[in-house]
C-alpha cells in the first residue's frame, strides 16, 4: 500500500531532504523535497494518469527543459529523463495512456515525449510562445490542444504538421484547461472562453468574465456525476472566482473570493496582494488547491465556501502544483515568478518541488461530495 | 422638500464619494465601511467613535478611516450622513455634479445616435464622478458593494468594467438587508455579479454579450442585494452542496449546434430568503477583515474582453488600502520575463540547421551566442513572430538542436539522459 495513502511516517522516508535538520523558511511545511529539481523556474507540474502504475511527476522550466520523476510509494523521488526545448518551457501534460508528455515551450513549438524511447519529436508549432497545452482524448477523436500568444488555438492530430483546427481567440492565451467534453481558456484583457468538444472543438460561450483583473490560472470541476460543470478562475490580484456554466441560479451559485493576501490588520497598511498562480482541483473531493506569489497554498471546499487550510510562508512563490491521480500527492513548486521584477531574481537561489500528502487534509468540509 | 443645505442633490458619502438614493441607505453604508471597528466588527456612529471605540476597548490606534479615498481619512472629522461635512467640499461636490450635467446634457444635444455612449453616461454622477475625479480607492471595490452602485443610480446600465454583469438592483431595493453576522467582507457577492452573467432564463443570448443591461430586469430573483451594508450575506449554499440539483442536464445542449444559453431546466428554484444568514467562508475572515475592497488596478485593465490593445497599458498597483504585487505593465508574468534577452530561443537560422546538428551534444557555447545575437528584441513578445523564422514553414519534425542545454547562465553542463529525435518523414509514424 502506498505510503502516500496513509499518514504515517511521511518525511521519514525522504531522500530529497538532505539532511537538513532545522526548517528555514525554503520548507516550513516539511513536505517531501524532489531531488534534483530543476535550475530555473518551475512552470508546470503534472502527475502521471491512473493507466499507469505508480506515479510519475513531469516538471517543466525556464531552463528549457521538463525533467521526469518517479514518485516512489516510500516518499523517494527518482529522476528518470529529461527533455528540452530551445526555450522556456511553459506547459506540459501526459496522454491519457501515460506513455508520451507533451510539452509546450516560448520556443513556438510543442513536442510529443515518447518516455518508453525516450525520443521527442516537434508535434506543432505557432507564431508565438505555447502557453498552454492539453490532450484531449474523445470518443471519436484525439488530439493536442494549443493556445498561444499568437492569440489562436489549434488543434493538433499529432501526425500531422498542420493543425487539424485553428480558432481565433480575442486575446493572447494565459491559460485552459480541458476536462472533456469541455474547455476553458482564459486570455489577456480578461476574456474567457469555453468551448465544447463533442464531435470536434467549437467555442460555445464568450463570457464576461467574474474577475477584475488578469486572469492568471483556471481549472475546470466535476460535478457529482463526474461531468465538468464549472471552472474556477485566478487573478492576479489574489482572487478566485468559481463560475458555473449552467447554474439552477448564478446569482447563488457563482461567487468570488479573496486569497494570497497579506494580513492587513492595521487599516493603514496597505495590504499585499499577491497572484494566484495555479489551482488543482482533488479528484476525489473535490475540493481545490490554490497556490500563490505569496509563497503559500491553500486548500478550500468551494461547496461549504470554506478555507480548509492554508500553509506557512515560503521564502520564494509557489507557481505551479498538482494533484497525483488519486488525490494522496499534492506537488507545489516553489520558484520565483518574477512577481516583483527582475530585481528580486536570484538565479542562485535554489528552486524546488514539494510533495505533500494530501488524502487527509483536503476532505470537504461538511457532506462528502 | 427638506432642509435647503442638504437636499439639493442627492447624498452621497464624503468618505468614498460614493451617492445613495437615501440618506438612511448612506448611513447603513458608512457604518458598515468607514465606522467599523477591523478587530471586532462593531459598527460604530462616526468616526470620531470609532477611534475611541478602538482605543478604549482594543487598546489600538486607528490612523484614518477605513475605506476612506484618500484626502477623506480623517479620523475626527464628525461626519454623520450628511451632516458634518466641511462646506467646502460641499461646493466642490456640487460644483462636479453641475460639471457633469452639462457635459451630458451637451452630449446628448451633439449626439443624434446616442446609443452606445449615453446609455453609459446615463447612469448618473455615481459612476461617472469618482471614476472621472480619482483613482478609486475603496470607491469601485471590485465585488463588495454592487449593491450600492445600482441603488445609488438607479439605472440598469453600467459602464464596462465596473461592475461587469451586475443585473440592475432595482431601485428601491430597500434596506432589507438582513443583519447579518459580522460576515467576511471578503465573501463577496460573487452572487450578485455572477447572476448578471449567465441568465439561464436569456435562451438566444448570443455569447460573448457586453453587459446587456437592458435585459436584466429578467432576474428578479435577485433577493436582498447586499446592500447598504456592504454586508454579504449571501446565501452560501445552505447545508452543502445542494446547488446542483440532480437533474442532470446537458452541459452543451448538442454538440453540433451553436450556443444556445442552455436553460435545461429554466425553473430558477426561488431563491429563498431563509439561507441568509449563513456567512460565506467564515474561515476566510482572517485575511480580509476591515478590508473591504483591494481594488487595485481597476484602471485599464478592466475592460470587457472583447478590446483588443497592442500596447501594453500599466495596471494601478497601489492604492490607499492595498498593493497588488506584480509588476506594472498588463501583461502576464511570463510575457514579462520572456521578453528579457537572458530567456530569448536560441532558434537557429535555417542554414545553421545541420551545422548545429553536428556538434550535438557538445560545448555548443560559441555557436550559441553567436546565433543568439541575431535575435534581437522581443523572443518572448506577444505581438511579433521570430525574426528570421518562417512561421510554418519548418520542415516537418526535423529537431531544431533541442539537445543542446541552455546556456545562458553558463552553468555547468548538467547531465542529460537526452537522446537525438530521429528525423521523420510527413506522415510516417514514430
Amino acid at each position: 500500500m502506498s505510503l502516500f495513502g496513509t499518514s504515517s511516517g511521511f518525511g521519514t522516508g525522504g531522500t530529497g531532504v538532505f539532511g537538513s535538520t532545522t526548517t528555514d523558511s525554503h520548507n516550513p511545511m516539511k513536505d517531501v523535497e524532489v531531488t534534483s529539481p530543476p535550475d530555473d523556474s518551475i512552470s508546470c507540474l503534472a502527475f502521471s494518469p491512473p493507466t499507469m502504475p505508480g506515479n510519475f511527476l513531469i516538471g517543466g522550466s525556464w531552463a528549457n527543459d521538463v525533467r521526469c520523476w518517479e514518485v516512489q510509494d516510500n516518499g523517494q523521488t527518482v529522476p528518470k529523463a529529461q527533455q528540452m526545448h530551445t526555450g522556456p518551457v511553459l506547459d506540459a501534460c501526459w496522454s491519457d495512456d501515460g506513455s508520451k508528455v507533451f510539452t509546450a515551450s516560448c520556443d513556438k513549438t510543442a513536442k510529443m515525449w515518447d518516455l518508453n524511447s525516450n525520443q521527442a519529436i516537434q508535434i506543432a508549432q505557432h507564431d508565438g510562445p505555447i502557453k498552454a497545452i492539453h490532450w484531449i482524448k474523445a470518443p471519436n477523436y484525439s488530439c493536442i490542444m494549443t493556445g498561444s500568444w499568437d492569440k489562436t488555438l489549434k488543434f493538433w492530430d499529432t501526425r500531422s504538421p498542420n493543425p487539424m483546427m485553428s480558432l481565433q481567440m480575442p486575446e493572447r492565451c494565459y491559460c485552459a484547461d480541458v476536462v472533456y467534453p469541455m474547455a476553458v481558456v482564459a486570455t489577456a484583457e480578461r476574456g474567457l472562453i469555453v468551448y465544447q468538444l463533442e464531435n470536434q472543438p467549437s467555442e460555445f460561450r464568450r463570457i464576461e468574465s467574474p474577475l477584475k483583473h488578469q486572469h492568471r490560472c483556471v481549472a475546470i470541476f466535476k460535478d457529482k456525476q463526474n461531468k465538468p460543470t464549472g471552472f474556477a478562475l485566478g487573478s492576479i490580484e489574489g482572487r478566485v472566482a468559481i463560475h458555473y456554466i449552467n447554474p439552477p441560479n448564478p446569482a447563488k451559485d457563482n461567487f468570488t473570493f479573496k486569497c494570497h493576501r497579506s494580513n492587513g490588520t492595521n487599516t493603514t497598511t496597505p495590504q499585499d496582494i499577491y497572484a494566484v498562480n495555479a489551482i488543482a482541483f482533488h479528484p476525489v473531493h473535490g475540493t481545490l488547491a490554490t497556490v500563490g506569489s505569496d509563497g503559500r497554498f491553500s486548500f478550500w471546499d468551494k461547496d461549504a465556501r470554506t478555507k480548509l487550510k492554508t500553509s506557512e510562508q515560503l521564502d520564494q512563490p509557489i507557481t505551479a502544483c498538482c494533484f497525483n491521480h488519486n488525490g494522496n500527492i499534492f506537488a507545489y513548486a516553489s520558484s520565483y515568478d518574477w512577481s516583483k521584477g527582475h530585481e528580486y531574481y536570484n538565479p542562485q537561489k535554489k528552486n524546488y518541488i514539494f510533495l505533500r500528502n494530501a488524502a487527509e487534509e483536503l476532505k470537504p468540509r461538511n457532506k462528502k461530495w | 422638500m427638506g432642509r435647503k443645505k442638504k437636499k439639493q442633490m442627492k447624498p452621497w458619502c464624503w468618505y468614498c464619494n460614493r451617492d445613495f438614493d437615501d440618506e438612511k441607505i448612506l448611513i447603513q453604508h458608512q457604518k458598515a465601511k468607514h465606522f467599523k471597528c477591523h478587530i471586532c466588527h462593531k459598527k460604530l456612529y462616526t468616526g470620531p467613535g470609532l477611534a475611541i471605540h478602538c482605543m478604549q476597548v482594543h487598546k489600538e490606534t486607528i490612523d484614518g478611516v477605513p475605506n476612506a479615498i484618500p484626502g477623506r481619512i480623517d479620523i475626527e472629522l464628525e461626519i454623520y450622513g450628511m451632516e458634518g461635512i466641511p462646506e467646502k467640499d460641499m461646493e466642490e461636490r456640487r460644483r462636479m455634479l453641475e460639471q457633469k450635467n452639462q457635459e451630458t446634457q451637451k452630449k446628448k444635444q451633439n449626439q443624434d445616435d446616442s446609443d452606445e455612449y449615453d446609455d453609459d453616461d446615463e447612469p448618473g454622477p455615481s459612476f461617472q464622478q469618482p471614476a472621472a475625479r480619482q483613482p478609486q480607492a475603496g470607491y469601485v471595490p471590485p465585488m463588495t458593494q454592487p449593491g450600492m452602485l445600482p441603488v445609488g443610480s438607479g439605472t440598469p446600465a453600467l459602464p464596462p468594467g465596473s461592475y461587469s454583469g451586475i443585473p440592475p438592483m432595482m431601485p428601491g431595493v430597500p434596506p432589507m438587508i438582513p443583519a447579518t453576522p459580522p460576515v467576511m467582507p471578503g465573501m463577496p457577492p460573487g452572487m450578485i455579479p455572477m447572476g448578471g452573467m449567465m441568465p439561464p432564463m436569456m435562451p438566444g443570448v448570443p455569447p460573448g454579450i457586453p453587459p446587456p443591461m437592458g435585459t436584466r430586469p429578467a432576474i428578479t430573483h435577485m433577493p436582498q442585494l447586499p446592500p447598504a451594508a456592504g454586508v454579504l450575506p449571501r446565501p452560501a449554499v445552505p447545508a452543502g452542496p445542494s446547488v446542483q440539483p440532480d437533474v442532470t442536464k446537458p452541459l452543451f445542449p448538442s454538440a453540433g449546434q451553436s450556443q444556445q444559453t442552455v436553460s435545461g431546466s429554466p425553473h430558477t428554484p426561488p431563491s429563498t430568503t431563509s439561507d441568509l444568514a449563513k456567512p460565506t467562508f467564515p474561515a476566510y475572515t482572517q485575511s480580509s477583515t476591515g478590508l473591504a475592497s483591494p481594488n487595485a488596478g481597476s484602471s485599464t485593465v478592466s475592460k470587457p474582453p472583447s478590446t483588443v490593445t497592442s500596447k501594453p497599458a500599466t495596471l494601478t498597483t497601489s492604492s490607499a488600502t492595498s498593493k497588488l504585487i506584480h509588476p506594472d505593465e498588463d501583461i502576464s508574468l511570463e510575457e514579462f520575463r520572456a521578453q528579457l534577452s537572458q530567456y530569448q530561443c536560441s532558434i537557429p537560422r535555417q542554414g545553421q540547421t545541420t551545422s548545429a546538428a553536428a556538434s550535438v551534444g557538445g560545448m555548443m557555447a560559441p555557436q550559441q551566442h553567436s546565433m543568439r545575437h541575431p535575435i534581437p528584441g522581443q523572443y518572448g513578445g506577444p505581438q511579433q513572430g521570430m525574426p528570421g523564422y518562417i512561421p510554418g514553414r519548418i520542415p516537418p519534425y526535423i529537431q531544431a538542436p533541442p539537445v543542446v542545454p541552455p546556456v545562458y547562465q553558463g552553468g555547468p553542463p548538467r547531465p542529460t539522459i537526452v537522446t537525438r529525435p530521429p528525423v521523420m518523414s510527413p506522415g510516417g509514424h514514430y
